[in-house]
């Protein structure tokens, strides 16, 4: 993992930040940081802390429920009188678009709304606005119609362009994908790297659509409030055994008897379920073990479909490493009852 | 069908607030209501009046021109209306001594402090001990029709009561005075019912439009993420509203005046009193907004804020005859002042500067700022 060591050029720092609520800590001790420029994607399953973190980054959560060092465009949110300039620095555009939009009100008369608050000149912003609708392609015809007549698509890439509309340091992206069908997804990620490419904002993504890491120079893994990883996609996954190799393999009448056999096999470190027929193996030394895997498999009347060899993606790469700590986490709950006494009583 | 039904009851259960108004609420309005009338309503008070008399206990003997003393009728009357349950004699004014007697009891009649003003003439002992029928004259506040046979009816009580004591024949002579009545040429029944739909209206109105005002603006979470403060998100929509209040009050005031509304007070008067009646409205919806967690919840607070305000108004049951501690809350309701407040200046001609304007300015700065703590200290989150 990445230590979180601040330069010029760090738009947010976190060090030992943990948050807690009553005797409730829903963050523990998580340190990282994004340099200007950067597109950051926070994974994590719902409670992993992940909206928490980006309370606190925000500013929405008192001083008292947390603790640790926290810079924000080189601004400390525990200090309130910071509090409105890193609200001028920033950018948040919501997960859902009604509480980003005035839906009675046109688009340009949304960026006045907005624009407003940042003390902007009218001109100017409607220029910056214009911009952005470009950018994002929202048709011209739609400007001065009501938000509640434009689509799905559009309220979302609206949304996009009211929190970039001040030209913000950072913006912070709350599961921009969610709500948004599958071929959309992708629109929508390649319009915020087209964002980041254009205007150069550091962008703050979380969400739990592992496909977002496609646009991330750096993804953080959070569970149960604390920080798994924080690294770029590709050195995460080139972390795993044999660089991040996996074998695809469609197997007949797979249950789990099947995957405790390929489990036993020496060399193997890892066994996903990736289908109703297939599991992806990774394992140590790939390039020799595979065809010993193969034979093994042969030899323990497993029928094998097919076998395809493939990188591993992030996604694979998340579900191990979730599967790995809720392993540990089991252990220490087995071994935990184990001294306890509770199973030979 | 029953899981429907149960599945609309789990959906209610989880707005409990919003149960409470709803179940509490009206009986609890009723119970105000039974609690007024029976309680409050059952007696009526006396009313205040004073006494102005010009009767000279003197006369001159036209035959053989010495000084007579006459019996003193004019002191037994006093005693008569002390004696009555129907009047309650605020003042005395002796008119033979002092000649402001009456200009002091016409502001009086003018401040709401009295109803009536009873004029014992001049020559009043004398008929009664000549035996000729007796004369007293009368003026009564008329602002309100439906009181004047009431207010009378009290002085000839107070008649009744001298005859009795005095065993004086029954024949006595009420002239009958109306005072701020609305002259013929103008209708009394548009007056009447303009000045308390006026009052209800600009409330009303001020009410409905700002109740979901906070509690149905999504974005504010959002827009706190801005510099933006909540004081100034706050402020921005009273100023708005209020702007659309003046306007409301300038086309409500145009409006009433051309169709015949008979005006005594000042056209900037009555328009003052209406903004001060619309913005308690604008800010009794705030305040329910800001303190609201839901439309629901805001739209049954209405119901039932408006209700209570209707009910503690003075118009179905006096204020003066409510319980004490109902008379402190109606008194601090906007509703209350509304009426006596657009009746002065209508029909008497009064200042919109006195008790009930200055009453509603600290009602609407009572809530003002207690909207804005309580929007100060709302929760929200992105």
């Amino acid at each position: 993992m990445e230590n979180s060591s601040p330069s010029d050029n760090t738009m947010v720092l976190v060090d030992n930040l943990t948050v807690t609520f009553g005797e409730n800590q829903v963050v523990n001790d998580v340190s990282f940081n994004v340099k200007q420029g950067e597109i950051i994607g926070m994974f994590g399953i719902s409670g992993a802390g992940k909206t928490t973190i980006i309370r606190v980054l925000t500013c929405q959560i008192e001083k008292k429920n947390w603790s640790g060092n926290v810079v924000v465009t080189g601004l400390n949110p525990s200090k309130k009188r910071n509090h409105s300039k890193i609200l001028s620095n920033i950018g948040y555009v919501p997960q859902l678009e009604l509480l980003n939009l005035y839906f009675e009100l046109d688009p340009l008369k949304n960026v006045d709304v907005f624009t407003s608050t940042y003390g902007m000149n009218k001109k100017k912003a409607r220029e910056t606005a214009e911009k952005l609708f470009k950018i994002l392609d929202i048709p011209e015809d739609t400007w001065k119609k009501r938000v509640s007549r434009m689509s799905g698509g559009e309220k979302k890439r609206l949304s996009m362009a009211i929190g970039l509309i001040h030209n913000p340091k950072v913006l912070f992206l709350d599961e921009p994908t969610t709500g948004v069908d599958a071929s959309k997804r992708y629109d929508i990620l390649s319009y915020l790297k087209k964002l980041n490419q254009h205007l150069g904002t550091t962008m703050f993504i979380i969400t739990h659509d592992l496909e977002a890491a496609l646009i991330c120079d750096k993804t953080a893994i959070l569970r149960q409030g604390k920080l798994l990883e924080f690294d770029t996609p590709q050195k995460l996954i080139s972390s795993l055994p044999s660089g991040g190799l996996v074998a695809r393999i469609s197997i007949e009448n797979l249950d789990q008897k099947v995957i405790k056999t390929v489990q036993k096999f020496n060399s193997v470190k890892n066994v996903l379920r990736v289908g109703n027929e297939t599991i992806e193996v990774l394992m140590e030394n790939f390039e020799n073990n595979l065809p010993k895997l193969m034979k093994y498999l042969y030899e323990n009347e497993v029928k094998i479909y097919s076998m395809s060899r493939d990188i591993a993606n992030f996604r694979r790469f998340f579900q191990i490493r979730i599967q790995e700590e809720e392993e540990k986490e089991n252990e220490v709950i087995i071994s935990k009852i184990n001294s306890e006494g509770v199973i030979k009583s | 069908m029953l899981r429907q039904i149960k599945k609309e009851f789990q959906l209610l259960w989880t707005d409990k607030f919003n149960i409470f108004i709803a179940l509490i609420v009206p009986p609890l309005v009723v119970a105000l209501l039974g609690v007024t009338a029976n309680i409050g309503g059952s007696t009526s008070n006396p009313i205040d009046c004073v006494l102005v008399s010009y009767d000279s206990n003197t006369f001159i003997n036209e035959n053989n021109f010495t000084e007579s003393n006459l019996d003193d009728y004019n002191a037994k009357y006093v005693e008569a209306v002390n004696s009555s349950n129907l009047l309650n004699l605020v003042q005395f004014f002796n008119a033979t001594e002092d000649i402001y007697a009456m200009e002091t009891a016409r502001n009086y009649l003018t401040s709401k402090k009295i109803k009536i003003i009873i004029a014992i003439p001049v020559d009043f002992s004398e008929l009664l001990t000549w035996g000729y029928p007796g004369l007293i004259d009368c003026i009564t506040d008329s602002s309100d029709i439906k009181k004047i046979q009431e207010n009378l009816n009290a002085v000839y009580d107070s008649i009744k009561i001298f005859v009795n004591q005095n065993n004086l024949t029954p024949q006595f002579e009420v002239s009958g005075f109306e005072e701020f009545s609305i002259p013929e040429d103008y209708s009394f029944t548009y007056n009447y019912n303009m000045v308390l739909v006026l009052s209800f209206m600009v409330i009303g109105v001020g009410m409905v439009s700002t109740i979901l005002i906070i509690v149905q603006e999504k974005p504010i979470a959002r827009l706190l993420l801005t510099p933006v403060k909540r004081a100034e998100i706050l402020s921005a929509k009273y100023i708005t509203y209020t702007c659309i209040l003046i306007v409301q009050d300038l086309s409500l005031v145009m409006s009433a005046l051309a169709f015949g509304l008979y005006l005594v007070g000042s056209v900037f008067d009555l328009f003052l009193a209406l903004f001060i009646l619309g913005f308690n409205g604008l800010a009794i919806g705030i305040f329910i907004s800001t303190f609201s967690k839901t439309k629901t919840q805001a739209n049954q607070l209405f119901f039932g804020v408006f209700l209570i305000l209707i009910l503690l108004s003075g118009i179905f049951i006096p204020i003066d005859a409510m319980p004490i501690y109902l008379q402190v809350i109606a008194y601090a309701l906007p509703l209350s002042h509304g009426s006596p407040l657009i009746t002065g200046i209508v029909t008497k001609g009064k200042s919109v500067f006195g008790f009930d304007f200055f009453t509603l300015l600290g009602v609407s700065i009572f809530l003002l700022i207690t909207s804005y703590i309580i929007f100060q200290r709302r929760k929200y989150e992105v």
